[in-house]
């Protein structure tokens, strides 16, 4: 089996597109690390980075297993254009506090309905690992919509931050929602019709947003409009990768 | 012959790389086979990539390698079932306890208290007793977990995280 066999394969792709949204997510998150608002914060922001690229993880030992491959071939030694990340997980955050919370809370909103879909697979170890997951993935959630609300509904300025980076990130929300491979048809078991996925996480965030007093309207991109899940990738994506795979591509037996 | 029970009794003296309680008693172990001079443990993670991992893995290795009769020591990871805290054995809660670690079970509650809105919780310090107790964050030291402040001593204190999702 080859990286090739993998990545024509519909549901490893689906797989991809949690797997890598968490790799880089978590990878950008990680930035935070000794920097974050207050001590509590800087602990709970290394764990969830910590979470996410342990899920990223737990999903590619099942991509390993099923197709030969090696978990750190698949993590950071493919082309980028392989990679099936949504643009979002690597939109900078210029080190604003307010970006970080609402990309991280827009992501985790959106892997904690495909972890669900993906945890009734009939891949028996596929699901198993997603249900080890899913837990996990809620107490986050829970953590990241408490602190939408608390700074939502906090001081002026918490707000007004809080309203300027929704606005900043609500155009690339709608692409979390594209398909990872043209082919993949809407009713497809693993992925379900996009409009349905969409309706899902809008019944999610629309009482987190409307306890914080903040507002935007979310649309789902035309159907032809393609970007990182089919590999199309924004420069900051290419930016992370090259930093991400740094390390392994100066010694590739690296160990810490 | 090396019987199930040689491994579970070298198991016994595994620690925890943070806390001091076995594998055994965190409730790690889910299952011990032994096949002629190989023997085949499987445990379940705390949480998923606990960075503690790799290290238990190779203890169980040394020690149960070092069993006369056993010349091949296979660590499995498994994700199910899921590990909860309700594995930890009594003595493990009271080892904990006496750590400063309060556990689910325990404290007769399941379940965190809300998120970060911090209300006084049913969470019983482990230093004074007192039920004035209140979540400061979910995420503790370790991802398995919390840290909770007792108005009563003012002292902090940490508690095994319940795999809920009622947090």
């Amino acid at each position: 089996m080859t990286m090739q066999d993998m990545l024509n394969d519909l549901l490893a792709n689906v797989v991809l597109m949690h797997t890598d949204d968490k790799l880089m997510l978590g990878h950008m998150q990680s930035d935070w690390t000794g920097l974050a608002p207050i001590l509590e914060e800087d602990i709970a922001a290394s764990a969830m980075s910590q979470d996410d690229l342990s899920h990223a993880m737990i999903l590619m030992e099942w991509l390993s297993e099923k197709y030969g491959l090696d978990v750190d071939s698949i993590g950071f030694r493919r082309r980028a254009e392989d990679y099936r990340c949504c643009d979002l997980a690597t939109v900078p955050d210029n080190f604003d506090w307010s970006v970080s919370l609402v990309r991280r809370w827009l992501l985790a909103t959106f892997s904690s309905i495909g972890i669900d879909r993906l945890a009734t697979t009939d891949d028996a170890s596929l699901s198993a690992r997603c249900r080890r997951i899913q837990d996990e993935q809620a107490i986050q959630l829970k953590y990241l919509s408490a602190w939408m609300v608390r700074l939502g509904s906090g001081t002026d300025e918490s707000r007004e931050r809080m309203q300027t980076a929704l606005e900043l990130l609500t155009p690339e929300a709608g692409m979390m929602f594209e398909p990872p491979d043209a082919t993949l048809s809407d009713k497809d078991a693993c992925c379900s019709d996009r409009d349905d996925v969409f309706q899902q996480w809008i019944e999610i965030v629309s009482p987190t947003l409307r306890d914080a007093g903040l507002t935007t309207t979310f649309e789902l991109p035309d159907r032809q409009a393609t970007g990182g899940r089919r590999g199309i990738h924004a420069a900051h994506f290419i930016e992370q990768l090259e930093e991400m795979t740094e390390v392994i591509g100066t010694d590739a037996d690296a160990s810490w | 012959m090396v019987t199930k029970d040689d491994i579970h009794a070298a198991l016994e003296l595994v620690p925890d790389p943070e806390l001091p309680v076995s594998i055994v008693e965190l409730g790690l172990v889910e299952d011990v086979t032994c096949d002629g001079s190989k023997a085949i443990i499987a445990l379940l993670p705390t949480w998923s990539g606990c960075p503690a991992l790799p290290m238990i893995e190779s203890d169980v290795r040394q020690r149960v390698s070092a069993l006369d009769g056993i010349d091949v020591c296979e660590v499995q990871w498994r994700y199910e079932p899921a590990w909860t805290p309700d594995r930890i054995s009594a003595d493990g809660r009271s080892k904990l306890k006496a750590h400063g670690v309060t556990t689910p079970q325990a404290c007769g509650s399941k379940t965190l208290q809300a998120g970060v809105s911090l209300t006084t919780s049913a969470m019983k310090c482990p230093y004074c007793g007192s039920n004035q107790t209140r979540l400061d964050s979910p995420y503790g030291p370790t991802r398995c977990r919390a840290i909770y402040f007792c108005d009563g001593c003012r002292n902090q204190f940490e508690h095994m995280k319940p795999r809920s999702t009622s947090l």
